[in-house]
């Protein structure tokens, strides 16, 4: 697995840095703001996959990297990896038009499945509502919440290429448990079938979408229970 | 739960065409009038709750539509109701789930005369032609409903 760690074209060195989905507590932003000025960064820059690359003179750079697990980052894993999750501000505390709790899940998928080994780097992106803040579509894996504990998912897409290609939905209205069970699965059979060097969205176009669709059972659809108010309130 | 104000969505309104199938309704005033297992009743007690509430979804609520009600109902009585909830998904632009309190009524209200439920597409000219798929006559008296002021 390689490191987020790239010397640039005027010599001095990036390092991409991740954080819970983009999500910083202020202690973490003014500790690594200290950081950066003790190890002498010219400027941060915030990514489109909600990380930060540090760009600075490479004599400070292992001092930077070392230090970064203290403040709760570390270093994004690079290459033909699991890469860090998109999730956007999907949450009840952050943002109004979120049906379902994504960023919270999306950090979970984070730390589970982060630096994982496959074929060709694998991008996963997560939405709380059908607008797709974090382009879900466009993502290897795309999950969008439709409810409060309920997902879609889509898998294949390829945004970022000459030829982008939509992600297909393998899974609707399932539960949130069924999300990482299908995540097991597409990965299991990206790792078993896909070519190295192959993205996911093109080894399904060489192969057919049924080579990576979950077996029947595998996942299940959330059954949600109306509130109980609401019950009494219909009865009454 | 998505709250009614932001949106822009005006419950009332989709409640007054209700209220007027009801009240050519049979059952109208008698023991056998019983809301939650009446399609026309059971939206209008959504619409009670998310007034109420002041909520615009209510989780779950799908799986409570009562389509054991099989009353007659007249399309002619019925379209204004659909019409309304058209109008009000096009003001709305929100997501769209099977759970949100105008997606309750229009369900309710389609499994009044309509088979199968039809997800709603996201824009009146597909959902017409959704419809016409089940019921060509339906679609028609709803394009004209929608067609009026």
């Amino acid at each position: 697995m390689g490191e987020g760690i790239f010397r640039q074209k005027n010599g001095m060195v990036a390092i991409d840095i991740v954080a819970s989905c983009g999500v910083m507590t202020p202690d973490q932003l003014l500790g690594l703001a200290r950081l950066s000025e003790e190890c002498g960064v010219f400027r941060i820059k915030l990514t489109s996959r909600q990380t930060m690359v540090a760009v600075l003179d490479g004599n400070g750079a292992g001092r930077l990297v070392k230090s970064l697990p203290g403040l709760g980052l570390k270093v994004s894993p690079y290459g033909n990896v699991v890469r860090a999750v998109k999730a956007c501000a999907g949450s009840s505390a952050l943002c109004p038009r979120s049906v379902g709790e994504a960023l919270e899940l999306g950090i979970e998928i984070q730390d589970k499945y982060i630096g994982m080994e496959v074929p060709k780097d694998f991008k996963i992106a997560v939405a709380g509502c059908i607008r797709g803040c974090t382009d879900p579509y466009c993502a290897d894996m795309g999950i969008v919440a439709t409810g409060r504990e309920v997902f879609d998912v889509a898998v294949g897409g390829f945004g970022g290429s000459s030829k982008p290609i939509h992600g297909e939905v393998v899974a609707r209205r399932i539960s949130r448990d069924s999300v990482f069970l299908l995540i097991d699965h597409v990965l299991d059979r990206f790792r078993a079938l896909g070519e190295p060097g192959e993205k996911l969205g093109r080894a399904i176009a060489r192969l057919g979408l049924e080579s990576f669709l979950p077996p029947a059972g595998l996942v299940k659809e959330a059954l949600q229970a109306p509130p109980d108010d609401f019950v009494k309130f219909l009865e009454n | 739960m998505r709250y009614a104000g932001p949106a822009g969505v005006d419950l009332e309104k989709m409640a007054v065409p209700l209220e007027n199938i009801c009240s050519h309704c049979d059952y109208k005033g008698s023991p056998g009038c019983k809301e939650p297992e009446c399609l026309v009743g059971f939206a209008r007690r959504v619409l009670r709750y998310a007034v109420q509430k002041g909520l615009l979804d209510v989780p779950g609520a799908s799986s409570l539509i009562p389509k054991g009600d099989f009353k007659h109902y007249y399309p002619e009585a019925l379209v204004p109701a659909l019409a309304e909830t058209c109008r009000q998904c096009k003001e709305c632009r929100d997501n769209h789930t099977p759970d949100c309190v105008v997606a309750l009524v229009r369900s309710s209200v389609e499994f009044t005369v309509l088979s199968d439920n039809i997800p709603y597409p996201g824009s009146v000219f597909m959902y017409l032609a959704r419809i016409k798929e089940q019921n060509s006559d339906l679609a028609a008296l709803l394009a004209v409903e929608l067609s009026k002021k």
